[in-house]
């Protein structure tokens, strides 16, 4: 009984599993990155088709939602990354005052591997 | 029928009455009956002002139902409720009780109609909460928990004196709008400020949650700071400063999530980024405005706690939350990953989840009332919390490089508390009426039109492509152990510099001039020593003749003097 209810639950858990699966493939990464690309243009290129009701005039620029979203978090992972060469300590530069560099204890864990 | 019971202390009596209770399933059990009875009074209670009572003179409202706290104390409800399944096979008597404390005095605070109910409340939150830092038991967070309880206490005592004024100024307690012409009201603010965690006072935030433990964190990010949006929405509505304040909370956590590699830490920065979405809604004031910020905590509440639970899980089963560690985890806990996906997109407020229709509000509030620079602020937070938490905290945890981790599927409980907290994320994004109907003003909003709709996927897709452009070119940053400086540095390493340097240099110059003053003493002894001492002339002579000598000088002088003074 208990078996085949285990079983039961590990279909739907195959089910998730196997739908993503195709993110450890190179391949097929590359083509879901290219697919939200071109869903990206499509969006995009939506602003011909229809009015939009705005409340600034910047709205109106063709893809002002688009090249905002992507140029304003490019430049916020690229100014970042530069924060890092100023910010950046070892993990145990507050220690011993600080958690981040101590395991967290075993007590409130209840560490279970999977049966694979 | 229930005029009498005041939901806090429902909570306060389950803490008290939970040590008796066989600490299993009936202890439990009677944990997650509280929120239920907890319940009963707000939502069979008649709008008005009950339980008062009179103290030194002074009409003290311990129970102010009203619209606005009727919203926050029906969300801390809910989160407590969760939270605490979450938390089901917890068997710490102390954070048990802490965690019931800590609930309950949010909606003891969330529901006070004067500032001295207001201040027991809103310390009781700061004391309770600190066990569930302290419950794990370490060095680190035995420090982290005493940084964070003084700064806790510190809102509360500014609080104090500021009602203290306050009253002393307006000859009122009342806990309604304050105008910011008196100082008292500014003391006040200030106490908000400090556990809204404004810019510059917010790093007791991102120190503090990361350290609780698994269960701790998921309680700690409900309550505490969304109190303090709502004693803010209450008090200072339509106070402009608060307008760029907001916009500055949304903006610079979003650059440290970026680098930060522990997943809870990086929620807790975009947990400080919402909040700015909230601030700004405040301080534009509209009706419009304050319905999106109550709007927003509540949907906000919900995600957040789902994304806390979700890489709580991961912690829960690995050990570790930090991102350069995980990978992978898809696998074998395919539930956490999409109770965590559902979390991820709700906060990036992508249409038909709960993030959309409320801070959709708040950006058209501000848009509305003219506030560009505000805007453009708010949009390049709101790509930025994808960018993040919407895609950052799944990506590393699920999927990016393999870490060879096979952790098991969260327990039981922890996949129904995720499941309910997801079932509402989407709910409240499919249906939001039923969450605008219950804002404090009647306004009809509707964030589904297709202009709405459109931009948000257009901005949302585009910062994905962003992602993708700086995974694929090697420009995003990868995940380090480390830490990241931030305001906190100040108190934890200048200012004991500072100090230090302080110590030694006062101890230097007071021993240098100790050295000089005993030298000096030393020579002026020798000296005296010289003449007066044993061997010296002075010792040569008699005593008492030297003292008749002197005595006869003296003597003279007073007759010279009496006779130059003669008139």
């Amino acid at each position: 009984m208990a078996k085949k209810k285990s079983d039961k639950s590990e279909g739907v858990d195959s089910i998730i599993v196997r739908s993503m699966s195709w993110v450890d493939d190179r391949s097929k990464v590359d083509k879901f990155f290219w697919g939200v690309v071109a869903v990206g243009i499509l969006l995009t290129l939506l602003d011909l088709f229809y009015h939009k009701h705005v409340y600034f005039e910047t709205e109106n620029i063709f893809g002002f939602y688009s090249f905002y979203g992507f140029f304003m978090c490019a430049a916020l992972v690229v100014a970042a990354r530069a924060m890092r060469v100023v910010l950046m300590r070892s993990e145990d530069y507050y220690a011993p005052q600080d958690v981040e560099a101590e395991d967290h204890p075993e007590f409130d864990l209840d560490r279970k591997q999977a049966d694979v | 029928m229930f005029e009498w019971l005041h939901p806090a202390l429902v909570y306060l009596a389950g803490a008290f009455l939970l040590p008796f209770v066989p600490n299993g399933k009936a202890r439990a059990s009677l944990i997650l009956l509280v929120p239920l009875i907890g319940l009963i009074p707000l939502l069979t209670m008649p709008y008005g002002e009950t339980l008062q009572f009179t103290l030194f003179g002074e009409t003290l409202t311990t129970f102010r139902l009203d619209r606005l706290s009727f919203v926050f104390s029906l969300i801390f409800s809910l989160a407590a409720f969760l939270s605490l399944l979450y938390a089901w096979h917890v068997r710490d008597t102390m954070q048990q009780v802490a965690a019931l404390a800590y609930a309950g005095s949010a909606i003891g605070a969330a529901l006070a109609g004067d500032l001295i109910t207001l201040f027991v409340w809103w310390e009781g939150t700061a004391i309770a909460s600190v066990f569930l830092i302290w419950a794990r038991r370490t060095e680190g967070s035995y420090n982290t928990g005493m940084r964070y309880l003084i700064i806790q206490i510190a809102s509360g005592v500014v609080l104090l004196a500021g009602a203290a004024i306050h009253y002393r100024e307006t000859g009122s307690l009342a806990f309604d709008k304050l105008s910011l012409e008196g100082v008292g009201a500014w003391f006040i603010l200030l106490s908000f400020g400090i556990k809204c965690a404004f810019p510059l006072l917010h790093n007791w935030l991102q120190d503090s949650y990361p350290a609780a433990t698994v269960t701790g964190t998921v309680i700690l990010s409900a309550f505490t700071t969304k109190l303090a949006v709502y004693a803010l929405a209450r008090g200072f509505a339509g106070t402009d400063f608060l307008i760029p304040i907001g916009a500055a909370m949304t903006l610079f956590p979003i650059f440290y999530a970026v680098i930060e590699n522990d997943l809870r830490r990086v929620l807790t920065y975009s947990l400080n980024n919402q909040l700015g979405f909230m601030v700004v809604g405040i301080g534009v004031g509209s009706e419009l405005a304050i319905n999106g910020t109550a709007a927003h905590a509540f949907s906000h509440i919900l995600y957040k706690a789902l994304l806390f639970m979700s890489v709580g899980a991961v912690l829960y089963r690995t050990g570790t939350a930090k991102g350069s560690e995980l990978g992978g985890l898809y696998k074998t806990m395919p539930w956490t990953m999409v109770f965590c996906v559902i979390g991820a997109a709700s906060i990036s407020a992508f249409p038909l989840f709960s993030g959309f229709i409320s801070k959709s509000m708040i950006l058209s509030a501000a848009a509305k009332d003219g506030h560009y620079i505000t805007w453009l602020i708010l949009l390049f937070a709101s790509a930025g919390v994808f960018h993040h938490s919407g895609i950052k905290i799944p990506y590393f945890a699920f999927f990016a490089h393999d870490s060879g981790k096979r952790p098991a599927e969260a327990p039981w409980n922890m996949l129904l508390a995720m499941g309910l907290t997801a079932f509402l994320c989407i709910a409240i994004g499919v249906w939001p009426n039923a969450l605008y109907s219950i804002l404090p003003f009647d306004v009809k909003y509707n964030p589904y039109t297709s202009t709405h709709v459109i931009t948000q996927f257009q901005l949302l897709f585009f910062s994905a492509i962003a992602f993708g452009t700086l995974m694929r070119t090697g420009i995003y940053p990868p995940e380090l152990k480390s830490v990241n400086l931030d305001t906190d540095w100040t108190y934890r390493k200048m200012l004991p510099a500072v100090l230090g340097f302080v110590i030694l240099f006062v101890s230097a110059v007071w021993s240098e001039l100790a050295r000089g003053a005993t030298n000096s003493a030393l020579a002026i002894r020798d000296t005296l020593a010289k003449f007066y001492g044993p061997e010296g002339r002075v010792a040569q002579v008699q005593p008492t003749g030297y003292m008749v000598l002197w005595l006869a000088i003296l003597l003279g002088a007073a007759l010279f003097v009496n006779l130059v003074g003669l008139p």
